[in-house]
This record gives C-alpha cells, sequence and structure tokens, in this order.
C-alpha cells in the first residue's frame, strides 16, 4: 500500500511542479534557441533540489518555516525589506497565474475573459475555503497530469534527438549572447520560484516533519522537481522541433498549446489546456498560500492550512486580500504572459534574500544539530549561491538590455 | 544550571507560543535593566507593532502605524522556556498578546465553514 | 530601562576614545532564575557577524557565536550613538 501512496504522491507531483513561468520561459527558449538551453534546466532543477532539500531539513529539524528563519537570522529590518520584497513578487506571480487560469477557461468555453476572471478568482477562493488540502493536491495533481500531453507531443514531432542531446551540453552557439543569457536567467528563475520553496517548508511544518521525515523530504524534492524538470524539456523541445522552425513565437497561451494540437489533433489540444489550467491553477494556490505564510510567519501570527480559518483569521484574511488584490491587477487587462516574465525576472532579483539565511541555518548547530549541511550539500549550496547572486545581478540589465526578450 | 546565549540571536524575533502553544507573535525587543558598570538583567520581553518603530526606522514606523501601535510587555518570569521558540506560562489572552488575531475573527467567522 | 535593539549596532568605544568595532549582540547567562546579561559582543565584520558568517563552526549547540565579549561591569557609560568602556578590559 506504502507503494501506490507513493505512486499517488509521484503522480500528483507532475502536475504540480510546473507553473505558468516554466510554460511561458520553456516555450520561448524552445521557440528562440532549439534546445541550445536544456543546460539551464538541469542547473535550475538541481537548484530547486537544493532549496527545497534544504527547506524541507530545516523545517523538520527545527520546526521553522522560511520566513521565521528570514526574521530571526537577518532580523527585523533586513527581514522586513525581504519580507516586502517577497510579496510584491508573489502577488505579481498569483496575478498571472490567476490571469493564466482565466486564459484557460476562456480558450475552453469561449466566453469573455473579464468574466471568467471573475470566476478564477471566486472559484479558488471556494476551492481554498471549501476543500481539504489534500483533495487540493489531488484535484489540481491529478488533473496537471495532461500536461504529460507535451512530453507525447514531443516525441510525435520527432525532433533531432542528437540536437536534443547535444543541448544538455552546456555551450553558446549563437550571436545573440545577450539574448541567450536573458533566456537562461528566466529559466533559472522559473526553475528556482520562491514561492514554491515557501510553500514546501511550511508544508514540512503543517505535516509535523521530524527526522523519520528526512528520507521522504529528500524524495519529494527530487522527484517531485525531477519531475518538472522533465515536463520543461518537454516543453522546450516541443517550441524547438515546432515553433522555431515555423517562425512561431509562443506568446499566448493559446499559441504554447498549439504544440500540443498541431502533432496530436484536437484531442492534444484539450489535453492540453486542461493540464495548464490546473497545473497554473494549483500553482496559484501554492502561491497564495505562500503570501499569507511569509506574512503570518513574519509577524508571528497563528497560521496553518490545517486549522479552521477562525482560528488563524488574520492568517485567512492575507490570503483574502492577496486574491482580491491579484484580481484588482488582472483586471487592468496587463497580459498575464508579460506579466509573467516580470514576474519571474523579479523573483531572481529577491532570490538572494530569502536563499542566503536559508543557507547559513542549515549550517547551524544551533538550529540543526547533527543534521547541518553534510559536505555534499554544502558544495552544492555554495555553488547555487554564486549562482543565484551573479543570476540576480545580471537579471535587470538583461532584462532591459533585450527589451523584456523582444531581441 | 545555566547556559550561555547570545541574547539577540537566541531570543529576539523568535515565536511566542503560550501555554496552549498558540502562535501569539514574535520577540520584538527585550527590556534590560541595571546601571552600566552593575549587575544587568533581562526583565521582560517587548512584543507588538509599536515595538517595531525602533528597530527598522521609517518603514518600521509604517509598519507599526499599520499594524495599530500597540506594545506589550510580558515580564521575563512569565518565560517557561526557550527551545526553538518562547514558551509562555500562560494563555495569550493573559498577556494580551494574540489581539490582532481576536479582532481579526469577526471579520472571518460570519462565513459559513468557517469554525471547521 | 534600556532596551535589547537600542544597545545592539551601537559603536564601542574605549574611554580615550580607541574604537573597538560594533556591538552586533548581548551575551547572557540563562538560568532558572532569569536571564542575565553578561556582557556585549562585539566584532568588526559588522552585519556578517549577525548572520552568522564567520563564527561558529564549533562542535557546541550553544547559540552563541565567536566574538570578543566586553563584560557588562567594563561599561562606562552608553552616549548618544556610542557605548564607553572602560580601557584595558580583559579579552581572556
Amino acid at each position: 500500500m506504502k507503494i501506490f501512496q507513493v505512486a499517488l504522491g509521484i503522480l500528483a507531483a507532475i502536475g504540480g511542479f510546473v507553473d505558468i513561468g516554466d510554460l511561458v520561459f520553456n516555450s520561448a527558449a524552445g521557440a528562440t534557441f532549439g534546445y541550445q538551453l536544456l543546460w539551464v534546466v538541469v542547473i535550475g532543477v538541481i537548484g530547486i533540489i537544493v532549496y527545497s532539500e534544504m527547506c524541507g531539513r530545516i523545517a523538520a529539524i527545527s520546526k521553522k518555516a522560511v520566513f521565521d528563519v528570514v526574521r530571526e537570522r537577518v532580523g527585523f529590518k533586513a527581514g522586513l525589506v525581504t519580507l516586502i520584497a517577497a510579496q510584491v513578487v508573489n502577488l505579481m506571480t498569483l496575478a498571472a497565474e490567476v490571469g493564466g487560469v482565466a486564459i484557460c477557461l476562456r480558450l475552453l468555453s469561449g466566453l469573455p475573459y473579464r468574466w471568467l476572471i471573475l470566476v478564477a478568482v471566486f472559484g479558488l477562493g471556494a476551492v481554498v475555503w471549501i476543500t481539504s488540502f489534500d483533495w487540493i493536491e489531488r484535484i489540481f495533481g491529478y488533473g496537471g497530469l495532461c500536461m504529460l500531453v507535451f512530453a507525447v507531443a514531443a516525441i510525435k514531432l520527432k525532433p533531432d534527438w542528437g540536437a536534443v542531446a547535444h543541448g544538455f551540453v552546456p555551450h553558446l552557439e549563437t550571436k545573440d549572447t545577450l539574448l541567450y543569457f536573458y533566456f537562461a536567467v528566466g529559466l533559472l528563475g522559473a526553475a528556482m520560484t520562491p514561492y514554491e520553496v515557501y510553500f514546501y517548508s511550511s508544508g514540512g511544518i503543517e505535516e509535523e516533519w521530524t527526522e523519520k521525515d528526512l528520507g521522504l523530504n529528500r524524495a519529494n524534492a527530487i522527484i517531485g522537481y525531477g519531475l518538472g524538470g522533465f515536463l520543461s524539456f518537454a516543453l522546450m523541445i516541443v517550441g524547438g522541433a515546432l515553433f522555431l522552425p515555423h517562425g512561431i513565437g509562443p506568446e499566448t497561451l493559446g499559441s504554447i498549446s498549439l504544440g500540443a494540437q498541431v502533432p496530436l489533433g484536437e484531442i492534444g489540444l484539450l489535453l492540453a489546456l486542461i493540464g495548464i489550467l490546473f497545473a497554473v491553477g494549483g500553482a496559484s494556490i501554492d502561491t497564495l498560500f505562500s503570501g499569507a505564510y511569509n506574512f503570518a510567519q513574519f509577524f508571528g501570527w497563528e497560521w496553518g492550512r490545517y486549522r479552521s480559518p477562525a482560528g488563524a483569521p488574520r492568517f485567512t484574511l492575507g490570503w483574502m486580500v492577496l486574491l482580491v488584490l491579484a484580481l484588482g491587477i488582472v483586471m487592468t487587462g496587463v497580459d498575464p504572459v508579460q506579466l509573467t516574465e516580470y514576474a519571474v525576472i523579479f523573483s531572481v532579483v529577491a532570490l538572494p534574500l530569502t536563499y542566503l539565511p536559508i543557507l547559513l541555518v542549515a549550517n547551524d548547530r544551533a538550529y540543526m544539530g547533527r543534521y547541518v549541511n553534510g559536505r555534499l550539500a554544502n558544495v552544492l549550496g555554495g555553488i547555487y549561491l554564486v549562482v543565484i547572486l551573479a543570476v540576480s545581478l545580471s537579471a535587470i540589465p538583461l532584462m532591459l538590455l533585450t527589451n523584456v526578450g523582444q531581441g | 544550571m545555566s547556559e550561555e546565549l547570545d541574547i539577540g540571536l537566541g531570543v529576539v524575533d523568535h515565536q511566542l507560543l503560550d501555554s496552549d502553544g498558540r502562535r501569539c507573535g514574535n520577540v520584538d525587543d527585550l527590556a534590560i535593566e541595571g546601571e552600566p558598570g552593575k549587575q544587568a538583567e533581562v526583565v521582560a520581553i517587548l512584543s507588538g507593532p509599536g515595538v517595531w518603530r525602533e528597530r527598522a526606522g521609517l518603514l518600521g514606523r509604517l509598519a507599526a502605524w499599520i499594524g495599530g501601535g500597540r506594545r506589550v510587555r510580558i515580564p521575563w518570569d512569565e518565560v517557561a522556556g526557550i527551545e526553538s521558540h518562547v514558551r509562555l506560562k500562560k494563555k495569550a489572552t493573559e498577556y494580551g498578546l494574540g489581539r490582532g488575531d481576536d479582532r481579526a475573527r469577526p471579520w472571518i467567522a460570519w462565513i459559513p465553514g468557517s469554525h471547521r | 530601562m534600556r532596551t535589547l535593539s537600542s544597545i545592539v549596532r551601537r559603536k564601542v568605544v574605549t574611554e580615550d576614545g580607541g574604537d573597538l568595532g560594533r556591538c552586533y549582540d548581548v551575551r547572557g547567562e540563562l538560568s532558572r532564575s532569569g536571564l542575565k546579561v553578561k556582557g556585549l559582543v562585539i566584532g568588526r565584520r559588522g552585519r556578517l557577524e549577525h548572520l552568522g558568517i564567520g563564527a561558529q563552526a564549533s562542535a557546541s549547540s550553544n547559540r552563541v557565536r565567536d566574538g570578543d565579549v566586553i563584560p557588562w561591569e567594563a561599561i562606562v557609560r552608553f552616549e548618544r550613538d556610542t557605548i564607553v568602556v572602560r580601557d584595558p578590559w580583559s579579552k581572556t
């Protein structure tokens, strides 16, 4: 029975670890540079595995989530700045995802976009209020499984597998160097989304992880994000095999879904839209809760998705207010795909602010006892600190120099 | 049996838990009594938005204003233990802590299903 | 009555103006009878010390950091932005 549960968990993970940032950047990277950036996705996936494993371990041993740690480690003032930066990025991401859900609903139903934004917001709010979290993870996880259609599509498009393999080797074969690095930064940012880490670490506390769960933590991180990486490969391969040769820029979720429709017909399109709807919808719930968790953890409020809403009123109001704010942002008519690009780039800029305290605490015996980072974790953790700092500093300049990826 | 610790790192900014294990704020600052050159000790925990004013400059004052500016003083005798959180001996309401949640509750409580 | 936040981050100087660095934490002694203040933890690396960089790696699980501790008894007075301590004070 245990194997069955693990398999279910894996299935749910496939749907749960791809969000709108991955969709947009992986498809666009494929459409612009073919398979050349596949190696960056590998780096991003390993990075998020390292980061979340540390956060999960910190949650299990020290019983603290990310913003508990940030505040304790860098103090109130720097912590408050970090909180504000994180929440701005979270809100942008949430708005982009809510908009993405509305777009999918429009593509599926043909109803007007503005109404569907309201449907999306109230629908998400109702799901969060009524449904238990186990069911939320199942529904959105299994629904997101439909994203596997992109893996099937990638194979059906018969890409040059030699070129695909070559893409896993870091190389630079283009004159468009700035644009190449812009996409590299975006792909790393999309893979290492901070809200996933906030959500994951808070989840570890909610599940009351202890040292017995460290293996589970590691498995979750590796399998979950590994599968997300696998889907990201599929999206980029589809981009390279279909969009690049035809000069299509996947600038809307509709055109991204073309990637499944062209090789697989109407059923491919339907599965792609359903998969995107559930993957992005599930991601929006994760982002929503991350925002509420961050406020609650920083200010010391009661929090938890297993608590009754009245048992954690400010936490509950927190996610409600965030949902309303996201509604407002999407209602202005901003393009969710454009907003996604900004959200990913800004999240990259803010990434060191939460990564560094986590790395420090993971090494702190007062918090971790004998479960401090071993040599591998520290080597990887240190390498990624350098990577994250480099990417964070170059993100905005690259964005400006490439005119947000327009080249 | 005594233990050395760095107070800023080990106590300040840590989560407060009451006797029921309810989260009720953070240790936002500590009150120390004792003239320079003589014995000094920590006499109280200070918690609440009003305490943030001194800790983060302009941003802190803004946050304090948004938060309502209350300060709560908890005598150090009320500390039951310091582990990963700071545990207090009595319930939050007895100290005047957790008022923010109490004030926010009516906004939620009328919605069906909020007491599950 | 003084708050911890008002002590931390001040510069620490000797009576004749010598600069000893900044106070980035306060060393205490926790026991059943209370939390006594032992001294000021000073260092020259500024913010890095508060983050815990350059310290630790000791096998002890104490929540203490390396860095010199000036005993509370060595403090002469608190000025507006600085803490003045007696000179010399023992480093051991």
